[in-house]
């Protein structure tokens, strides 16, 4: 299989998972913290496609609703980044001077602080005991505030050599308003790049979200996400007993590594 | 630099420490045996550094001298903490980056020196696999094997490590320069370590900052997970405890190491250049 087949495949998969998860209510044929007390750690079955966890939840059931979490709100995570970046990056590559001195100071100092102790600092601010919706928002908002700065240097290099381009110098000369120059010529020339920024984030959060999850900081019980539900893998004999338990590691490995197969596509066209 | 990262950390650290909510109060206060006096004199302790700028200044002053405050949690002061959990990590990471470096750079000169078409499917398969686990998982399979905490790091930096090192070996193999000295009949050694490792060796360095950077963020789930203890466990069950001097004292000297680790490595490169 060649690398654009490749490409195109990992798409389809990627987008036939996300509608899974988008329409997670329709799919799924419980609800995720619905609670069989009679077959808990139960095997697969017609009833139970991947068997059921120690609480008696549908295992299938909880992997989609958890696809919809993770699959929904990583890229908005990376959204929030991308445009933090894109604004700042924009901001210090077209403006120079001590702004694009104090901006680049800042992203060094950001990028010097290690990304999972600070998130575990802020976390801890926030009370262990918030409700599940809470500390899905919190978790992503604050991957979202604090995976800029990587992102930054890539769009301050590609707006810093905007700056000096002739048809920029065109635009102005031509008495171009400042908003326009900056909607008609920058953002069309930035967007490649920043798109390849927000693709690449998305993976980096999922995998965050995952570790955060699994050491109980991230997405909090019973709401689901590949995170949470990847804390099963610590039984072992759970496992052992019923190997679909790995299911959550295999979409999470399969969702990576169509991101990562796909991205070359976008790097060419940035 | 490592100067200035130190001071605006530190601020950024005691910031967070004294806006965090239940700053101030202590469950001492709580303790029934206690007289209004002594329950006076614990608040009048917290009261007289309530500023922020206070609070720095005294968060520095104590720093100088080696104090960094005290466990809310532990109560037991943070630099004899440090001093017990630090070295574990150290170890931990060091070897971790050492067994990661020399296993990415056997395969990637294994790729180079024997280009086969599975050879490069099959690396290229399994660093796409290990890239894409979490390091809480990969912590996990380590109980499971019981390896040690050192490898599930390895691990962790094996599979970022070898993608970029697979590349430049790559580029660097394909230069024309290359070509002349294979053409001269040069033997491989020699063209490794006379053409392609000098011109390599600044991005060489510059990996290796990052790779222990990287070590000491998987060294969190890792060593919670692993039960080893170490500065990634204290940090992960200070964050459970909601004792915010413990971790952010900790996330300084994380960012701290890897400040110096990357300023190191800058001097190699430049001397490299």
């Amino acid at each position: 299989m060649n690398t654009g087949k490749l490409r195109v495949f990992s798409a389809v998969v990627l987008c036939a998972i996300f509608v899974l998860g988008l329409f997670a209510g329709t799919v799924s044929p419980y609800p995720y913290a619905k609670q069989f007390r009679e077959c808990p750690n139960a095997a697969p079955s017609s009833a139970h496609w991947l068997g059921t966890d120690s609480l008696g939840r549908d295992l299938f059931a909880r992997l989609i609703y958890g696809t919809r979490v993770s699959l929904l709100l990583a890229p908005a995570a990376a959204l929030l980044a991308t445009m933090l970046a894109g604004i700042l990056g924009g901001f210090a590559g077209l403006v120079g001077g001590w702004c694009e001195k104090v901006i680049l100071a800042a992203t060094d100092l950001s990028m010097a602080l290690p990304l999972l102790f600070v998130l575990l600092a802020l976390r801890a601010l926030l009370p262990l005991d918030i409700s599940p919706v809470l500390s899905v928002m919190a978790t992503f908002t604050l991957l979202g505030l604090l995976g800029w700065p990587s992102s930054l240097r890539v769009v301050w290099a590609a707006a810093k050599n905007l700056r000096n381009s002739d048809f920029l110098l065109l635009a102005r000369a031509t008495g171009s308003r400042r908003s326009r120059i900056i909607v008609r010529h920058l953002f069309p020339n930035l967007r490649p790049v920043l798109f390849a920024q927000f693709w690449v984030s998305i993976p980096v959060f999922v995998l965050t979200e995952a570790t955060l999850s699994m050491l109980g900081l991230g997405v909090i019980e019973p709401l689901p996400s590949w995170g949470n539900l990847l804390r099963g893998l610590e039984d072992i004999s759970a496992v052992s007993a019923n190997p679909w338990r790995l299911s959550p590691l295999v979409l999470l490995v399969l969702v990576v590594i169509c991101f990562q197969l796909i991205l070359p596509a976008q790097e060419e066209t940035a | 630099m490592l100067a200035a990262v130190g001071l605006l950390g530190g601020l950024l650290s005691a910031s967070l420490v004294r806006f965090s909510p239940g700053y101030g109060v202590d469950e001492q206060e709580l303790d029934f045996r206690l007289s209004q006096a002594s329950v006076e004199a614990i608040r009048n302790s917290h009261r007289i550094h309530s500023g922020l700028l206070s609070y720095y200044g005294h968060y520095l002053a104590g720093a100088i001298h080696g104090d960094f405050g005290s466990s809310q949690w532990l109560q037991r002061p943070i630099s004899s903490l440090i001093k017990e959990r630090f070295p574990v990590t150290a170890k931990s990471a060091l070897l971790g980056v050492s067994l990661a470096w020399l296993v990415a750079l056997l395969i990637s000169f294994a790729g180079v020196f024997f280009r086969g078409f599975y050879f490069d499917v099959s690396t290229t398969l399994i660093s796409a696999v290990l890239i894409a686990l979490p390091a809480a998982v990969v912590a996990i399979f380590s109980v499971y094997l019981r390896a040690p905490v050192f490898v599930a790091i390895a691990v962790v930096i094996f599979p970022k490590l070898f993608r970029y090192l697979r590349n430049l070996l790559n580029h660097a193999y394909s230069q024309p320069y290359i070509l002349a000295a294979r053409a001269r009949g040069i033997s491989q050694s020699r063209i490794l370590f006379s053409h392609v490792l000098p011109l390599a060796s600044p991005a060489l360095f510059a990996l290796l900052g990052v790779s222990l950077a990287v070590a000491f963020g998987a060294a969190i789930p890792i060593e919670a997970l692993c039960d080893s203890p170490g500065v990634g466990q204290l940090a992960w069950q200070a964050a459970l405890n909601r004792d915010m001097p413990l971790i952010m004292n900790l996330t300084l000297l994380v960012t701290l190491i890897t400040v110096a680790a990357n300023m190191l490595a800058n001097i190699a490169q430049e001397r490299a250049l």
